[in-house]
Formats: structure tokens, sequence, C-alpha cells
């Protein structure tokens, strides 16, 4: 029996280029399998430097054959334990003792038999002999049947409700069944029936005008919006417009370390506190204290999944914010409008253009942006079509706000195209304009309709009040944001030009001519944002972890 | 009878897997030797000699039609356990292949796995064997020369496997078992006694099995202790008398 330092053997006869560690975890996984067991401590399947014994498994017992663990082998087993220990089992092992008595039923009387059998034939051997048996055994049921320390928590595990979860199945069925191209016709064509590929160019992803199905799917929840990259583009400028351009900034910078290669991983995950997260930051980010506590003792030893408290809450951040929809102007603009397609690489360099052109300008936008700061009168004014040079439509369209929550689609599922046509046509008076469920039957009727019914809303002028009640985000302050503070309402027309767009966070249900800043003291903020705009700058961001790397000394 | 014998044969095949499934246990490691192979041979081929025996009874008794309903009941119970130890049996000749392929003994230097076990698997064999001792002849290759039989042996067992499957319509969940949860803490030895009354693990006065084996080695020491104590005392009476007597 061999008591020996297994992690000094591992280091002894590894390959070079094990560090300790290494040769530790490397121990607990050979234990963890089944290779070795502990001989105190049973329970526990790791590998301990100290003195603590191990000793080597029989090859039977090793999971190297994959040999498949039956059990009527632990069923036996158990009864064998039974006699042993004269009736007393653990809890778990009663446990499954009753259980598998109860599904093996049939089996009993062999289990019995043979576990009385197997009991007396190991008592022929000697003491010590049938100690370590013993001992061999019950590592290898520790390994391959652990002890549920809590078995009450793993049965009273959540579980939904077969009605809710059947009712959410549908409910996605009938909110996209419409935009599923095997299921209900695409327009104008399928391209693989007709070979018109006018479909495919119409819902490219940097596509000038989407579709109108594209925008209706975009209410469907803020993560269709963002995975598709129009949305995400629209959505980009409506928060460079909110001056929370940041947070999108920073959600894609998450995503792109959470899917990007190791090796990157760590300059990334730099990059990103360097650029959101650390104070003084040029894009300052505003997470809640514990999250920022979170995320900033976890990259330390960045990881992919390090920023994902923070990705989460900027997502939900930006959910709240995110409801819009199109008009129906740029549906028109879409008849009207057609590019012929770029082959994908083209288009994949167009991208990566964009995207630098954007990491480089992105300080420089904010401050420019700045000087056109009028106080936003509302949360949630879109304006994006500014920029977009074929929009005809007045720029302060006001757009519609949909119902948070999509109005049950089994419901507009049912409507008949009929009734869907008429409510667009009667729809004018209405500042909300259902988005859902509009079958597009017969396009160029249906648009020439809500041309009509355009023209009707745009004499009428907009009353976005309403509209835009519904987006302001509710409860946003409540998420622990101790560095908030909002100021008090009369210096907002002296304000903005004073201050950076950085400081613009997410505006919560205070009266608009609010704004809102961090506690840190402005003159501070101001040197600091000063120096780091003017690129390296004399204050140099450091990282939590460089700093700490010295003193941790070799891992 | 025929249920009767049937169920002595039964008892024999159960003992025979379970110490053949202790021999292979042992195989690779340190106990590991020439004579464990031996061991394992002989022992599996008196497995298989109970095997076709047990068969060939089971499937006479199920084919007859005139037997009562109790009595097919009966006999499917003793099918399934008969099938269940044909099961082990034959996991356990494969793994004691692969393993036998994977630690050969007649190298130059035997790699054994250093498990702790010092003592030889002689008493289980003989157990199996229902010799008092296990007289070794084999000759030096038996780790090749065995496993290739056993390969051999495999196959056999596996076809007449699938043969009972096929002949034998017993569906085995169908089985009711005739033991309790905790039967096994009783002492009734073998198939035939079928254990009375229903009994619960917690009320149960485990019949000493394993503390009848501690008496009786104590038993023993205790002999030997009194034995001794007896000779000092006859030794001091005559030292006395000599005394005495010069």
């Amino acid at each position: 029996s061999s008591g020996e330092d297994i992690v000094a053997w591992i280091l002894l006869n590894s390959c070079s280029g094990f560090l300790s560690s290494e040769a530790r975890s490397f121990g607990s996984m050979l234990v963890a399998l089944g290779y070795i067991y502990p001989l105190q401590d049973h329970k526990r399947l790791v590998i301990k430097p100290d003195a603590s014994l191990y000793r080597f498994q029989t090859p039977y017992f090793w999971p190297t054959q994959q040999w498949p663990v039956e059990d009527t082998d632990y069923a036996i087993y158990l009864a064998k334990r039974n006699i042993r220990k004269k009736g007393i089992l653990e809890l778990h092992e009663q446990e499954q003792y009753n259980r598998l008595h109860k599904w093996m039923n049939h089996k009993w009387d062999f289990i019995v038999m043979q576990a009385k059998e197997q009991y007396r034939a190991a008592k022929e051997r000697k003491k010590p002999d049938r100690v370590v048996f013993d001992c061999q055994e019950r590592a290898y049921w520790v390994v391959h049947r652990p002890p549920m320390i809590f078995t009450q928590q793993s049965i009273m595990r959540p579980r939904v409700k077969s009605s809710v979860s059947i009712g959410a199945l549908v409910k996605y069925c009938a909110t996209y069944n419409s935009h599923d191209p095997f299921l209900s016709k695409c327009l104008p064509s399928n391209p693989w029936l007709t070979d018109d590929v006018t479909y495919w160019t119409l819902n490219m992803p940097n596509v000038e005008i989407p579709t109108k199905m594209r925008v209706e799917r975009w209410t469907f929840s803020f993560g269709e919006l963002l995975s598709d990259p129009r949305g995400r583009d629209d959505f980009r400028l409506f928060l460079k417009k909110e001056f929370s351009g940041e947070n999108l900034a920073f959600w894609e910078g998450c995503e792109d370390l959470k899917w990007g290669t190791a090796v990157t991983m760590r300059e990334k995950a730099e990059q990103i506190y360097k650029t959101f997260l650390a104070r003084g930051a040029p894009r300052w980010i505003n997470i809640d204290g514990k999250t920022m506590e979170i995320t900033v003792s976890g990259l330390r030893h960045p990881h992919r999944y390090v920023l994902d408290a923070a990705q989460t809450h900027i997502y939900m951040l930006m959910k709240k914010v995110s409801k819009h929809t199109r008009s129906d102007a740029q549906l028109e603009q879409n008849a009207r409008n057609r590019r012929p397609s770029l082959s994908p690489i083209i288009l994949r360099q167009q991208e990566l253009e964009q995207r630098a052109k954007m990491a480089a300008s992105a300080p420089v936008d904010i401050t420019q942006l700045c000087r056109f700061t009028t106080p936003v009168s509302h949360l949630a004014v879109y304006s994006g079509f500014t920029d977009s040079p074929s929009a005809n439509a007045s720029p302060s369209l006001p757009f519609v706000a949909p119902t948070p929550v999509c109005p049950s689609p089994i419901s507009v599922a049912l409507d008949s195209n009929s009734a869907s046509e008429r409510r667009a046509e009667a729809g004018e008076g209405e500042a909300e304009r259902n988005p859902e469920a509009r079958a597009p039957a017969g396009g160029n009727v249906l648009k020439s309709r809500m041309a009509l019914s355009l023209r009707r809303l745009l004499k009428r002028g907009c009353s976005p009040s309403t509209m835009f009640a519904s987006l302001s985000p509710k409860g946003q302050a409540a998420a622990g944001t101790s560095r908030i503070q909002p100021l008090c309402p009369d210096q907002p027309s002296q304000a903005p030009p004073r201050r950076t767009g950085n400081f613009f966070q997410i505006k919560v249900d205070i009266p608009p001519e609010c704004r809102i800043y961090p506690i840190e003291s402005e003159d501070e903020e101001e040197e600091n944002r000063a120096s780091s705009r003017g690129g390296v700058g004399a204050k140099e961001i450091i990282c939590p972890w460089e700093s700490l790397t010295p003193q941790n000394g070799t891992g | 009878m025929g249920k009767e014998e049937c169920k002595t044969m039964l008892d024999a095949l159960n003992k025979v897997t379970a110490c053949y499934r202790h021999l292979v246990i042992a195989l690779g490691s340190t106990s590991d030797s020439q004579n464990l192979r031996e061991e394992l041979k002989r022992t599996r081929k008196k497995a298989q000699e109970l095997a076709v025996a047990n068969r060939t009874k089971l499937t006479s008794l199920l084919k007859d039609k005139t037997i009562s309903k109790e009595d097919r009941a009966e006999y499917e119970r003793l099918w399934v356990l008969f099938s269940s130890s044909m099961e082990i049996l034959e996991v356990d000749m494969k793994r004691s292949l692969e393993i036998g392929q994977d630690f050969p003994l007649k190298v130059p230097t035997r790699h054994l796995i250093q498990t702790g076990m010092t003592g030889s698997t002689t008493t289980v064999a003989a157990r199996a064997m229902s010799v008092q001792n296990m007289k070794y002849e084999a000759d030096s290759n038996i780790d090749t020369a065995d496993l290739r039989d056993l390969q051999s042996e495999i196959c056999q067992v596996s076809t007449m496997m699938e043969e009972m499957e096929m002949k034998v319509q017993v569906a085995p969940w169908a089985v009711e078992a005739k033991q309790e949860a905790g039967a096994e803490l009783k002492s009734s030895m073998s198939v035939g006694n079928s254990s009375v009354g229903v009994i619960s693990i917690c009320e149960e006065e485990p019949k000493e099995e394993d503390g009848g084996g501690g008496s009786g080695a104590g038993f023993a020491s205790t002999c030997a202790v009194f034995v001794f104590v007896v000779i000092v005392a006859v030794a001091v009476v005559l030292g006395y008398l000599v005394i005495n007597m010069s």
C-alpha cells in the first residue's frame, strides 16, 4: 500500500513544464476519475498536497475501458454494505437502496443472493486484504454514485408548470409563424423557389432600409433587435443620440470577448476595462457598485465569461430603453430603393471598416454631439433618420411605442388579414400601431394604404408624449446606482457644454430636464476627461490585475 | 423433485459467479499471479458447466405445459435468477479478458498495480471449486494460452444467452421477488427458503454472519490459551514434586 506524496511523484515523472499547481490538478483528476483513491476523507476526490495517504485502484475498477456502471452491481454493493454495517447505512445509501429496491424489484432475489455470496467470498481472504478490497469497492462507488449531500434540494429543483411552458411555446410559435419562410410565404418570393434573389437583397445586414417584416421582428424581443445587425445599427444610433452609446459598445465588447480566440482574451479584457470600467475611463458605463466590484475582482484572472454580470446588467438597461419600431415611411423607401447585392467579402470588409471607424472616433463623436445638445425633452425621441440620406420623411416622425409586452400572438394570429388592413387604415388617429400580425397580403395594396395613413398622421402632427411615456425605463435608479445623483434641474442648458457625453447615462423616471451625473467631483473628472481624451494621456489607467501581479508572485 | 434440484444448482452457480467476480477484481493487482490465472480458468470452467446444466434443467421445466400457475411463476423467478447470474458472468469474463491482455505475466518486468493487497486468492477459489485446497498444475504460459480459450468461451456464453432470450419467453420484469428489502440481513442461506414476513431494515436484528465468524476465531484462541495454561500448571506441579522429592 502506497502512501506517497503523489504530487511529487507526478512532478518527477511528468513531462517537463508541469508546474506544481498543474501537477496537483492532474493528480486531482486522477482521483476524481477513480485511478487513485484517498484513504482518509474518502468522499472528497481531490489530491491534498500533504501527507495524506492514497492508494491505487485495481484495474477492474478503472474507468479506462468504459465498462457500463450497472445499477444491479450498485444494488449488490449496497446489500453487501448493509450486511457489513448490520443495517445501518448512510443517508444517501439508504435512499439509493430504497430507490433501487423499488425499481429493480424483479431482480431483488438475485441481488440478495449475490450479495450474500460475494460477502462470504470476500471473507475467505485475510483480514488486511479484506479491508483493502472494501476500500477499493467503496472508492469505486464514490466515483460512480457520488453521495448527494443535499438530496432534498435537488429534489426541490424549480419546476415549471407544463401549462406555463406550453403556453410559452404556443406564444413563440404564433409570434414567429408569419416570419418563418417554411410556414408562410416570404416576400417577394422565396429565392430557393423562384431564383429571384430580391429577398436576400432586401435583407442584407447593412441594407439601408430594412423590410417591414424585419422591423416587426425587432419588436418581438430586445434580443432580436440586437442580433440583427441592421437593428443593432439603428439602436446604436439611437443610443448615440441619447449619449448612451457606450452601453452598446460595452455589450459588443463583451460579446467579442466571449466569442473571441483565447489568445486575445487577456488583451481584450484589458482594453474593455480601460475603455469602460476604470475610474475615469473615456466611455465609462454605469453599473451598480456590487457588479462593478465583482467584475473588477474577476478581471484579475480574466476569462471568457468574466464580464457576464456587467454585460447582463447593461443588457437589461438597454432593453428597457429599446422599444421602438419603424414607421411605414421606411417601407415605402424600401420599395423604392433596391441596391445590388455585394459579395460577402466586401460586406465583411465594410463591416470591419465601419467598426474600426467607430472605435477610433468614439470619444470624439460624443463631444461633437455635445455641442448640439439640447435638453432631451423626451426620453426616447428617435431621430435616427437624420443620418439616413434617403429619409425624406420628416426627421421628427414619431415612432410608435409598441406595448412593452406583445399582445397575445394567439389573439393576434386569429385576426384575419382583412381585419389588420382595416386597422391599418383606421389607425391614423392612434398613436399606437399594432406592428404584429400584419399579414402582408398583397403588399402593394397594403403599402398604399399605409402611405395614406402616414399622410394623415403627418397632418395631425406628432404627439409623442403619450407614446414615449411608456418608453421610460422603470425602476432604473433602483438598480443600486450608488454613483448617481440627480442634479437640480436648473442648469441643463449650461451643463452640456461643460460636461461631456460620457456622463449621460440612461435616464430614469425623472423629469426630462434633469441630467444624471456621477458623484465624483466635477473638476477631477474634467481633468481626467481632458487627459484621457488626449490620447495616451498623462494619467494612465491601471488595470487592477497589473498592479497586483507583482505582489502575488508566482502562481 | 425438479424444483429443489434446480434451486440447489442455482445456488451453486450463484456462488461460483460471486467467487469469479472476486477473482477478476484481483486481476492486474499485486495479488495477481500465475495461480490467480489458473484459479480464474478453473472457476470459469466450473461456472460454465453449471450454467449449461441449469439452462437445460430450467428450459425443460419451463417447456412443460402441464405445470400449474404457481409453479410456472416460481420457475420464471428461477429463470430470472439464472439469467442475471449469466449476465454477471459474461461481463466478468469479458473484463477478465481485457485486463488479462493488459497485464501479461510472462514478461521480464511485470507491471502490476500496487493495490495494497498482499495475500493470495486461494481460499476464494477453493470456495468456488468446493475443495479444501487448490492444487496448481498449470504451465507457465497460462496467461497467454488461457486468453485464447477465454475468447472462445466468451463467444459460447454470448450465443447461449442469445438462444435463451429467443427460446424462453419469460418477461423478467413480471417476476415478483420473494425477498424483501433488507432480507440479506437474515441468515437464510439459499434460494430454497423464501423469506417469511416483512422485515424492515431498521428494526432488524441481523443474524450474525459476521459475529459467528468472529466468535469462531475467538473460541479457537481461548482454547489455545486454556491449553497453554493447563500445560504450565502441570509443569509447575511436576517441578514442585521434583523439588520436594530431592
